[in-house]
């Protein structure tokens, strides 16, 4: 299938224009040499005829088909490319229209897989209606179930109907979305703000009254840094509801939908195959007022990780009750009851602190005594935080800790901002144990489950911070045991719900099986067509796994009571 | 528990020393040009070499693995002591890895690869070339027998 006939038009519009841009800047820069405005014209209208021309070039190689088992795409203009990516491996479709794309009825399609920091596939642009076709083929494909084809398109008669399919798990209330706006502050204004200030000082500087009394230069001054503060605000505000602008989430039987977006819409799926953690976050002043955030992490790159941490499912604000909802309908888990780290530890954090503040205050007194004002200057002043370490030792301790739930590791840290990360046992990838010369000396260790998410790469890992040695040890091993059987579980469910489906589209077993065995092999078979590796080599391995790994294991679906 | 190969650590000195020397190179250069005495940049480098022999030693003496029957285990580090457990189910590919100076002491590394964003590449330094290979073999093996689809 090719790309929309609009998309050329378009495509080259936005290509020119970006290169008239440059265009103009280089001149600008050679503008001794003189251009006239007829050239400048020529120039222009040469660029435009090129891009035109590569962009038509562009449309008639471009190619994606949908195949029983991958999705394949030719493009490429001077170097070819063709790529083929297994429906399997696809953690998400996103679809993105700006406003102007909006208008003229283009959207871009970006699929995502897991590994590798850039996205798999980019098309740009289809049509809306072919948008969510791909992103409903490729969900039933995915599925594996090829027959019903003909119904689930018959399904589709617009492209709004399949917008209200599925139950709604979130929908920000305008309250909502105003505090998000309030609660947000980007931090990259200030930074501008200095970045253009510090290089239109030498402009500025002749504004500002050098003469003026000392006074008035900190009145201007703090009226900058207010300003400069308000506008940070405002602009983190702004972008907040642009944002998150008609957030919501729903939910179909194996995928969770998200909208977002006021000038670009955002949407997408993430099957909950796919979903690695979920992270809810508060600070002091929202756990007074019962609010938090929460994230779901994915593996792969996600989209709109330019405004902030990158993920695609976060509710920016919430009511605590309706996150923790939210939470349990997207992966059900008991409330967790922490263990917190032992006691003693909070020496640990008090003789940390004690540390901090006399290294600070030494410094203080260093300085003051390097310009001889050890009279004038307060150096003595952060001493008096040691009345409060105590207090701090403790928060720090009582915010710390671990819970291992019927299906979840929870981990929770930090008391200014708070994070309570919830990783099913089957998402754990690798189980980290790791001690500090200085975690040694109190007996403590960190174990971290280490998953495929996003953003853990950030280091912001499930982790269970300064245990017990022994505790420590004993959480490795049950992590590695639990996601062993949690691994098996889910292999026995998916090997019992499979097969049926298999067989009634299937004509090659005839009559209903009546022995698990002609399940077994079936579903052998299904998993293969579902992995798309060779058929050939695989479901022998397969069956000797099944024999000859470890008969304790409940692994063994031979040994399934069902 | 098996330990890595003792010439391993002939590897670890040796990358100490060239650390030291490049160090004291640099600084015995920006010595003589500010005209002050060599004395503190070749004694920082005789310092290096002395962390870095006694680091060697001692990193030989905390490593650890083993290959169980579901999960490679692995025990290192000196100042901060990491243990890592890699489930079999776990690992997308392994590589066995020689590099010129391997090759020179004849040794290799097998290095596993897990869709974690930490764990992402455990690598299993100062094996013999062919405990290497036969290392990837084995965990080829294994990691077919265990279901691969799991993996992400």
């Amino acid at each position: 299938m090719k790309l929309a006939p609009r998309s050329v038009p378009y495509r080259a519009l936005q290509k020119s224009t970006s290169l008239a841009i440059t265009a103009v800047f280089i001149a600008s820069i050679g503008s001794e040499i003189g251009f006239g405005g007829t050239q400048l014209l020529l120039g222009g209208l040469g660029i435009l005829i090129v891009t035109v021309g590569y962009e038509v070039a562009y449309y008639q190689r471009f190619r994606y088909d949908l195949t029983g088992d991958t999705l394949d795409i030719r493009s490429g203009v001077f170097s070819r490319r063709e790529r083929e990516i297994p429906y399997g491996r696809i953690q998400n479709v996103d679809i993105t229209r700006n406003v102007l794309q909006r208008l003229v009825g283009l959207s871009a399609v970006n699929i995502e897989t897991a590994g590798g920091g850039s996205t798999e596939a980019v098309m740009q642009y289809v049509t809306p209606f072919e948008a969510k076709r791909l992103q409903q083929e490729i969900r039933r494909l995915k599925k594996g179930d090829t027959e019903q084809r003909s119904e689930v398109l018959d399904d589709q008669s617009g492209v709004d109907a399949s917008d209200d399919q599925g139950e709604v798990l979130f929908e920000i209330a305008p309250s909502e979305l105003a505090l998000a706006g309030v609660l947000s502050f980007d931090p990259r204004v200030p930074g501008l703000i200095i970045a253009v200030f510090t290089g239109s000082i030498p402009f500025v500087s002749p504004i500002i009254p050098i003469e003026a009394p000392t006074l008035v230069l900190v009145g201007i001054l703090i009226v900058l840094v207010a300003g400069g503060i308000a506008l940070a605000w405002v602009v983190g505000a702004v972008s907040a509801v642009i944002n998150y602008w008609g957030f919501r989430l729903t939910r179909s039987d194996d995928e969770l939908r998200y909208e977002r977006g006021l000038l670009q819409r955002y949407s997408g799926t993430i099957p909950f195959d796919k979903i690695q953690a979920i992270t809810i976050s508060d600070n002091p002043l929202k756990r007074r007022t019962g609010y938090a955030t929460l994230a779901v992490e994915t593996a792969g790159y996600s989209p709109g990780q330019a405004n902030g941490r990158g993920s695609e499912a976060a509710v920016p604000i919430a009511s605590r009750d309706r996150v923790k909802r939210l939470a349990n309908e997207i992966s059900p888990y008991d409330r967790p009851q922490f263990n917190r780290p032992p006691k003693r530890i909070r020496r640990r954090y008090l003789v940390r602190y004690l540390l901090a503040l006399g290294v600070l205050t030494a410094v203080l007194y260093g300085a003051a005594a390097w310009f001889n004002a050890t009279g004038e200057v307060p150096w003595y002043l952060p001493a008096v935080g040691v009345l409060l370490t105590p207090f701090a030792a403790h928060y720090k301790w009582l915010h710390r800790g671990y819970w291992l739930g019927e299906n979840h590791l929870s981990t929770r840290d930090g008391f200014w901002s708070r994070e309570t990360k919830l990783v099913a046992y089957y998402r754990i990838q690798t189980v980290i144990d790791r001690r500090t010369l200085f975690q040694r000396r109190w007996n403590v260790a960190t174990v971290i489950a280490d998953t495929a998410g996003s953003l853990s790469i950030l280091g912001t890992d499930a982790a269970a911070v300064d245990i017990d040695d022994d505790d420590a040890e004993k959480l490795r091993e049950e992590l590695t045991s639990r996601l062993r059987t949690a691994l098996a579980d889910r292999r026995k469910q998916r090997r019992n719900r499979t097969p049926f489906e298999w067989l009634e589209d299937s004509t090659t077993v005839s009559g209903s099986p009546e022995s698990d065995q002609v399940v077994e092999e079936s579903s052998q078979t299904v998993d293969d067509e579902d992995d798309t590796e060779t058929d050939t080599v695989d479901p022998d391995q397969d069956t000797d796994s099944d024999t000859s790994s470890t008969g304790t294991q409940d692994s063994n679906p031979d040994s399934n009571p069902d | 528990m098996n330990k890595l190969h003792p010439r391993i650590r002939v590897v670890w000195i040796v990358r100490a020393i060239v650390l030291a020397a490049v160090v004291g190179a640099i600084g015995v250069a920006v010595a003589t040009v500010f005209e002050v005495s060599t004395v503190i940049p070749v004694g920082l480098a005789v310092l290096l070499v002395g962390v870095g022999v006694v680091h060697a030693i001692l990193r030989y003496r905390n490593w650890r693995y083993v290959v169980g029957d579901d999960a490679i285990y692995l025990e290192r580090g000196v100042f901060t002591e990491v243990r890592t457990e890699v489930p079999l189910v776990r690992i997308q590919h392994v590589d066995s890895r020689r590099s010129a100076f391997d090759r020179l002491v004849g040794l290799a590394s097998t290095v596993v690869y897990t869709a974690g964003s930490r764990g992402a590449d455990v690598t299993i330094p100062g094996l013999t070339p062919t405990d290497a290979d036969g290392l990837r073999k084995r965990l080829k093996t294994l990691v077919i027998d265990t279901d691969g689809e799991d993996a992400v």
